[in-house]
């Protein structure tokens, strides 16, 4: 009977950090994530910079736990829809700027893509409900 | 006419900055001070007449003598507030101390209600001077230092306290990043202890709440391997009491669950770069297994990607690569004796993952000092070299993917997993080497290049450029099937980790 009454004890003391460390950071009701540039539809010859626009929340770089503040995550052509339990994905088609920079130099190749960007957490988890742009349609020449 | 002489007038008295040039703008380099009291209209619903005199008394006889001590200019005073730049600083911030706590002595005898408190925030910026007014975006910055500042407090930015840091001995407390209204980029924030022994109190709080944290970590330890043994002991009464007490069993899960705290440590705003261990324990080290890599000759980079071209002869000089990314096991002797900056948490033999290049860096070069051997970061040639074992096709084992042969998402039987196998789940490749795609992504020393357009040739490490993101080679449990190629590349920012990042180490003969 204590034997058993020990192990419940021990199963809810190890599972204790887990429970703490609950993803899906609140994110401020009125932030707003936007493409200072390209707008959407726009026609691009080559390379662009890739301007991110942040409303009522801060850029941070990945790591720091400040309140109202994430960085940013640029999905290139991506199909799947985000997963808010899972970090963004670090791949070809979702590009990472965890050192907090707000714009960067972009690639493609000809035809259309589609860009939006999303907003990360210290740990590159979306904030709950997550801060992400519209997806928008460019086509480069 | 009349308004050229008073500008002339005022900056006789304040002594400096001569009338420019008609059309020139006369801007300068300044610390400015803005500050203003809280609960200002509270206040003079209470009293108005007697808060108005109270604030002109302490205008008059505080605020104005105390800039002029420090060598500063009072640009304005609007009804609640003032603006002041300062030449220096250091002043900038002496003066501000010195109101604060003048304030304080003055309000001490009064009843909480009547207590005029100043905010005060410091900014160092590029300012346009006019004769009764100061402009820009070093004044605005100020004022929203100013605005989150709470009564009684000095915030300062980023840019001041650099200055100051090793000139005022206060207390500083790091407030981070903060975003301010109206201005686009975040603003470093800290705040001002006037007295050293402050910034004990409040490091002591925060001690405090990590000796909390790290007391709750040890209960579950403590009840992690209590239930351990427990179950240990009663496995063994099933079958036979000839083995050794299992002592060493609990050890491992000591490390994973002091991870929490721990990391939260690492987080903190102290970067403690320690590079050489002075730990006497050097032959102890578990160095990890080595591979021998012959010298030769390949063919890298390959037209599957843009980033993989041009296609170039390499030269290869023989060297060692671990077998397998490093282990947590492996991690933890570095965090353990203090050279990396976090324990892990994860099973002993699963890859190390969520560490920047910068942490890999760290890695290698305590386990290069302790084992008195030219460990490193092995450099990208290197790695595709090692990744083909010898092969010039797609993968290393043909030019069709083929399941059960990496771990990488969609790649096997086996349902994707939240985590990455153990190292060495696969198939080695021809040279012997474990895990060379899929698994974890692993850095290597290289700096970011778009493409091979200049790359060396002799198998170094190509450093040279802009190096705020390195590569990173192999591709993850989280990639698909076309990141295993051994060709595949991919950069990521240089100091940020990410979970499915990892590594491996080589060695130079």
């Amino acid at each position: 009977m204590k034997i058993t009454r020990l192990i419940a004890l021990s199963v809810v003391l190890t599972f204790l950090p887990f429970a703490a460390c609950a993803q899906g950071k609140p994110a401020p009701k009125d932030a707003l994530l936007y493409f200072v540039w390209p707008q959407d539809g726009a026609t691009i010859k080559g390379g662009f910079w890739c301007r991110f626009g942040l409303r009522n929340m801060g850029v941070t770089h990945a790591g720091d736990n400040f309140q109202n503040s994430g960085h940013h995550h640029l999905l290139i052509d991506a199909n799947e829809p985000i997963d808010p339990n899972e970090p963004v994905p670090q791949d070809k088609s979702h590009l990472h700027f965890g050192a907090g920079q707000t714009e960067a130099r972009i690639e493609l190749p000809p035809g259309k893509h589609t860009l939006q960007l999303v907003l990360g957490d210290a740990a590159h988890y979306p904030f709950g409900p997550p801060v992400v742009s519209e997806k928008i349609t460019v086509r480069i020449k | 006419m009349e308004t050229r002489a008073v500008a002339v007038i005022r900056d006789f008295k304040s002594g400096k900055n001569r009338v420019p040039p008609d059309g020139a703008m006369p801007r300068r380099l300044a610390a400015i001070v803005a500050g203003d009291i809280s609960g200002y209209s509270r206040l003079m619903q209470l009293d108005e007449e007697g808060t108005h005199n109270r604030v002109k008394r302490i205008e008059r006889d505080l605020i104005e003598p105390t800039i002029t001590e420090h060598h500063g200019r009072l640009v304005k005073t609007t009804g609640d507030g003032f603006i002041a730049i300062f030449d220096s600083p250091v002043e900038a911030v002496r003066c501000s101390i010195v109101i604060q706590q003048n304030l304080v002595g003055r309000n001490a005898s009064l009843p909480r209600d009547y207590w005029i408190e100043y905010r005060i925030g410091v900014n160092l910026g590029d300012v346009i001077i006019e004769a009764d007014d100061i402009y820009g975006d070093g004044v605005n910055i100020a004022s929203r230092l100013e605005g989150i500042a709470d009564p009684g407090q000095v915030y300062i930015s980023g840019g001041i306290y650099e200055q100051i840091k090793h000139k005022l001995v206060c207390g500083y407390e790091s407030l981070g990043d903060r975003k301010v209204k109206n201005i686009t980029d975040p603003v470093r924030v800290y705040r001002v202890l006037p007295d050293p022994a402050a910034f004990h109190r409040s490091r002591r709080r925060r001690e405090n709440i990590l000796l909390f944290l790290l007391s709750i970590a040890l209960i579950v330890i403590a009840g992690g391997s209590l239930w351990y043994m427990l179950l240990q002991s009663r496995g063994k009464v099933g079958n036979q009491a000839s083995a050794p007490v299992s002592s060493p069993a609990p050890q491992p899960s000591s490390a994973p669950s002091a991870a929490p705290t721990t990391k939260q440590a690492a987080q903190q705003p102290q970067p403690e770069p320690r590079a050489t261990p002075a730990t006497p324990l050097a032959s102890v080290v578990r160095e990890p297994e080595m591979k021998t890599i012959r010298a030769g000759i390949f063919s890298m980079g390959s037209n599957d990607d843009v980033t993989e071209k041009p296609t170039h002869q390499v030269t290869i000089k023989p060297f060692a690569m671990s077998l397998y990314p490093i282990s947590v096991r492996d991690w933890n002797e570095c965090a353990a004796a203090k050279a990396c900056s976090f324990v892990a948490i994860g099973k002993d033999d699963a890859p190390i993952t969520n560490v920047s290049w910068s942490d890999a860096k760290q890695f290698a070069a305590w386990l290069a000092g302790v084992a008195r051997k030219a460990y490193r970061l092995p450099s990208e040639a290197e790695w595709e070299y090692a990744a083909r074992g010898g092969t010039q096709t797609k993968y290393w084992w043909g030019d069709q993917f083929q399941s059960g042969m990496a771990n990488c998402k969609n790649c096997n039987d086996i349902a994707g997993a939240e985590q990455p196998m153990k190292v060495g789940s696969f198939k080695p490749n021809p040279f012997g080497l474990y895990d060379m795609g899929g698994s974890v992504d692993q850095w290597v020393e290289d700096c970011w290049h778009k493409n091979y357009q200049g790359a060396p040739t002799d198998g170094s490490a190509w450093v040279e450029g802009e190096c705020g993101s390195h590569v990173i080679r192999s591709g993850s449990w989280k990639n698909d099937a076309r990141y295993v190629r051994p060709s595949n590349r991919d950069s990521y920012d240089t100091n940020v980790r990410y979970p499915t990042h990892g590594f491996r180490v080589a060695l130079s003969p």
